[in-house]
């Protein structure tokens, strides 16, 4: 029976290169996917290509594609990546000049587009479209039409399933989904059609395990006191048979684990309804799946169902929306905790004599509630603790107003309590993009892909 | 009457998208799943987050995985990329949510 491996690359902007490429070196795989790109990236890369026309992609591709296209090429291993961000074409360009540097002769790269609609959002609004939020129900994006930095929407696997046609090494895409990178090789290798609803919800599915990197494999997990070495970390491994069986391992000889309790923490992380997993290519349905170990590091999963994919597309539109300024600094024992709230009451009062305008505003005691807020236990001797450090965090409507935020904690430094110490360096004003989910009809947003020969 | 710590009960990961904080709550046996699909009803998860959370929240059951999935909107100060919170990815939700306690009251 035909059967596939994929590897895992990458799960976001800044993820780790060291396990990749072991998993390239050590894995035997056909193929590997890479994910960089979250919510908020699309509309950081979009700014970065309107200041320079050449960025817009994440910087991250060069470094990873230095480390990983030699080892590809001498391996065999075919890769995707939605690393090309607001910018496929530059990002395509780029590598195709990196790999001749590196001597990888013959490259294919595919470069999917088609997914920016920033352009064509006052075309889809004369055609009556008005992208009510799925968030906050608001029903027209009038109050943010001159706000608006980029818009994207989340495509599927088509185009680069056609770019493996067509016999590309590397699939470039921009805001592709998560899982295209794993559904596009499972389609073009084990000969399933796109329209066969099960099976493309075993791929969304399958995609949707792998492609957090080490979320199935033992990262972000419940069972970290079972890592014997902290500083290995593995990325998995999909083998995926033609009839849809499929298993989750990793490379032998890698770090941490893959089992049931990994693989079932990731299928519970950020699915909402499980019988309705929502992607561009299906609907993934896992509600009667079924993992079962079936070897050290190997996990079978099974009984994945699937839907007819969504008739609209989810498109994340990102808008300006005011700034962040933030700071902290340490106090210490004796009466740390009275020492905390002189700080709070010294900085409320501040931004009030100072008039900034503060939409919102939070503070936290690091060390006592600042994670998990207002239930956080709190301890019964205050007198013992040793020290707090004081974060304040200010929603403003200009840059000056959120840096003078971060300018009254340092204040605090020379006129607050005996021992208030450890400012460091603030971080600059942050500026704020809000996001708009909404959804878009799916034929109005076709993609493409074109071919570039080295 | 038996007081149920969740802690004692199952495993929890959490994560975001936008506004929307999901917290994934895996049984540790059969025993605990029965449990758990008994008493941790949305409203108990509700009331639990009520400080924090401002929207409704939504619980779908995964029975072949003894987990119950919960989405909780409005959960995270406007998202990601708006929210004032240090956890501004609802990471630790998960584990807070282990702070639980309920009654099995028959």
């Amino acid at each position: 029976m035909k059967k596939i491996r994929m590897g895992c690359g990458s799960a976001s902007w800044g993820d780790m290169l060291d396990p990749a490429v072991e998993l390239m070196e050590k894995g035997e795989l056909d193929y590997m996917g890479f994910d960089h790109l979250a919510e908020l990236t699309m509309s950081i890369l979009q700014r970065m290509k309107d200041k320079n026309p050449k960025r817009g992609y994440i910087p991250d591709l060069l470094p990873w594609m230095r480390a990983l296209l030699p080892i590809a090429r001498e391996k065999g291993v075919r890769m995707l990546t939605n690393a090309g961000g607001a910018n496929p074409e530059q990002a395509g360009t780029d590598v195709m000049a990196l790999s001749k540097e590196l001597g990888v002769d013959g490259m294919k790269i595919g470069v999917i587009s088609g997914d920016d609609v920033g352009s064509r959002l006052d075309d889809f609004r004369k055609q009556g479209l008005k992208f009510e939020n799925l968030d906050t129900g608001e029903e027209d994006i009038d109050r943010i039409a001159d706000k608006i930095v980029a818009a994207h929407v989340y495509v599927g696997s088509e185009s680069l399933v056609e770019g493996l046609e067509k016999g590309a090494d590397l699939i470039i895409t921009g805001r592709a989904s998560d899982n295209a990178m794993y559904v596009a090789p499972m389609v073009h290798e084990l000969g399933w059609k796109m329209d066969d609803w099960h099976k493309m919800g075993t791929a969304v599915t399958v995609g949707h395990i792998i492609e957090c990197s080490a979320g199935c494999a033992g990262g972000m997990s419940n069972f970290w006191k079972e890592i014997k070495e902290p500083w290995r970390v593995a990325f998995p491994i999909a083998e995926v048979y033609e009839d849809g069986r499929t298993i989750i391992t990793k490379a032998k000889g890698a770090g941490r684990m893959v089992n049931e309790w990994t693989v079932k923490e990731h299928l519970v992380y950020e699915v909402h309804d499980p019988e309705n997993y929502f992607m561009p290519d299906a609907i993934g349905d896992f509600s009667k799946i079924c993992v079962k170990d079936i070897g050290k590091d190997e996990v079978e999963v099974t009984g994945i169902g699937g839907k007819k994919r969504p008739d609209m597309l989810k498109m994340t539109i990102g808008y300006e929306d005011g700034w962040i300024g933030e700071s902290e600094i340490s106090v210490c024992w004796p009466d740390a905790y009275e020492k905390a709230k002189f700080c709070e009451a010294f900085l409320r009062g501040r931004f009030k004599a100072r008039n900034l305008t503060i939409d919102d505003v939070r503070f936290d005691f690091i060390g006592m509630n600042s994670i998990h807020g207002p239930l956080s236990k709190m301890t019964e001797n205050l007198e013992d603790i040793n020290e707090i450090r004081v974060r304040v965090a200010a929603k403003t409507r200009t840059r000056e107003d959120a840096n003078q935020v971060r300018r009254e904690v340092t204040h605090l430094w020379t006129h607050g309590p005996v021992g208030t110490t450890a400012v460091i360096s603030p971080p600059p004003p942050r500026k704020v993009i809000g996001l708009w989910p909404t959804l878009v009809p799916r034929e109005l947003v076709p993609t493409k892909v074109e071919m570039m020969e080295g | 009457m038996t007081t149920y710590k969740l802690k004692d009960l199952a495993y929890a990961r959490s994560g975001d998208k936008g506004d929307i904080v999901d917290i994934g709550v895996m049984a540790k046996d059969d025993e605990a799943y029965q449990i758990l699909k008994k008493h941790l009803t949305a409203d108990k998860v509700k009331a639990f987050f009520s400080p924090i959370v401002k929207g409704k929240v939504l619980r779908y059951d995964i029975d072949t995985l003894n987990s119950l999935e919960f989405v909780m909107h409005n959960a995270l100060g406007g998202g990601a990329t708006r929210t004032l919170c240090m956890d501004q990815t609802g990471k630790a939700y998960g584990p807070n949510m282990l702070r639980m306690e309920f009654e099995d009251d028959d």
